[in-house]
């Protein structure tokens, strides 16, 4: 891994911890706060692919577990990976690393517009809300003994600022490599 | 920007070795998963709280950092009562609310390097297998925690310009800005590194 590397998946998590401290935006029709923490995480997986995103993320992860308040609301410690939420927390990394792998296969001609959107849209889909889900539904269910259904339903509420969210990253996505293509030569 | 949790004080907590403390917190998170019974949970809720409260943490601070659960908690409350009866929610309830009390008392006693250090250690045998270096890690930990309020002042800038020119806040027009100059960053900040023969 050579040091750009190093300092890309260093300044990606110092910009996902950023997002997540942003004030939560209040979206039309929405019932839910949403924060740009899950933003960052689909925007970091797509612009470094599947081994840096997925370590920027866990970065993240690490910088919040030895008790520095990155987590949104200014939040962080151990207690957070503990408690009912904590399987999101873990399925961010997951996701990151979904969202870079299949945007990696997915996006080839950056050059056309609508189908590099579409591609971009997919792999966060796949990675940012299917994955991060994958984990974090399950511990929900576990850890407040509810059942997997029900927990499926208490996130229901969570899916149209994700799917928001998704739109912005994936045509951020698409901007930021027209004028930044270098990203693509390494892993 | 972003101060550490931990909180200053020479209690036996804080004395105590942060590895110590960490495998407490595993232990105890696997053993409240195995007990059923609402009284004991109810005693280790009890345990938590005297530990959270011992590591002299203001009421303000400590309030900060349950609120978010607080909410979550309710909901899981009053949907296990519809459900499951009084009693299985209680049981729930009470054992989140002492693992995450167990584990906010570690976060408040411990100092972030010292659990930095864990984790080098932890790492250390991936390191001499070759397969983790931990020098890059310890380095891109030290430039996160350096990049974080500059990011941050380049996200007020954006806000700003944008503000100025009468965009209201548009997550589209402040995300390619701010990823690009987060990447230009990243560039200098690499080359500054590789100049200097790291």
């Amino acid at each position: 891994m050579k040091t750009q590397d190093t300092v890309l998946i260093a300044l990606f998590a110092a910009l996902i911890v950023v997002l997540s401290l942003v004030p939560p935006i209040p979206l039309p029709a929405i019932p839910v706060p949403v924060t740009l923490q899950s933003l960052g995480v689909m925007l970091t997986g797509a612009m470094l692919g599947p081994v840096r995103g997925g370590l920027a993320c866990s970065l993240y992860l690490l910088l919040a577990a030895i008790g520095l308040p990155v987590l949104p609301g200014g939040r962080g410690g151990l207690g957070v990976f503990f408690g009912p939420t904590g399987g999101f927390l873990f399925g961010m990394a997951l996701g990151a690393f979904v969202t870079g792998w299949l945007a990696r296969s997915w996006v080839r001609a950056p050059g056309e517009s609508v189908r590099t959107v579409l591609a971009y849209g997919l792999a966060c889909i796949a990675g940012g809300i299917g994955a991060v889900y994958l984990i974090g539904v399950p511990w929900l269910a576990s850890v407040t003994q509810m059942g997997l259904g029900k927990a499926m339903m208490a996130m229901l509420v969570f899916i149209p600022g994700d799917l928001v969210k998704v739109a912005v990253a994936s045509w951020v996505a698409w901007r930021v490599e027209r004028v930044w293509p270098i990203l693509r030569e390494s892993p | 920007m972003i101060e550490p949790l931990y909180i200053k004080g020479d209690r036996w907590l804080h004395r105590l070795p942060a590895g110590y403390k960490l495998a407490a917190l595993v232990i105890a998170g696997i053993g409240l998963f195995l007990v059923q019974n609402v009284w004991a949970l109810a005693a280790a809720f009890a345990l938590s709280c005297v530990l959270v409260w011992s590591t002299g943490v203001g009421a303000a601070a400590c309030w900060r950092q349950v609120r978010g659960l607080v909410w979550v908690l309710a909901a899981i409350g009053v949907f296990a009562v519809v459900f499951q009866g009084w009693l299985s929610a209680a049981i729930v309830l009470l054992r989140i609310a002492a693992l995450v009390g167990l584990a906010l008392a570690v976060t408040l006693s411990t100092r972030s390097s010292d659990l930095i250090a864990i984790c080098e250690r932890a790492l250390s045998p991936l390191d001499r297998l070759g397969w983790v270096d931990a020098g890059k890690v310890a380095l891109a930990l030290a430039l996160t925690l350096r990049f974080v309020p500059e990011i941050w002042r380049h996200y007020q800038e954006i806000r700003e310009a944008q503000a100025a020119r009468g965009l209201a806040r548009h997550p589209l027009a402040l995300m390619v800005p701010l990823v690009v100059r987060t990447l230009k960053r990243a560039q200098q900040v690499a080359q500054a590194i590789d100049a200097r023969g790291e």
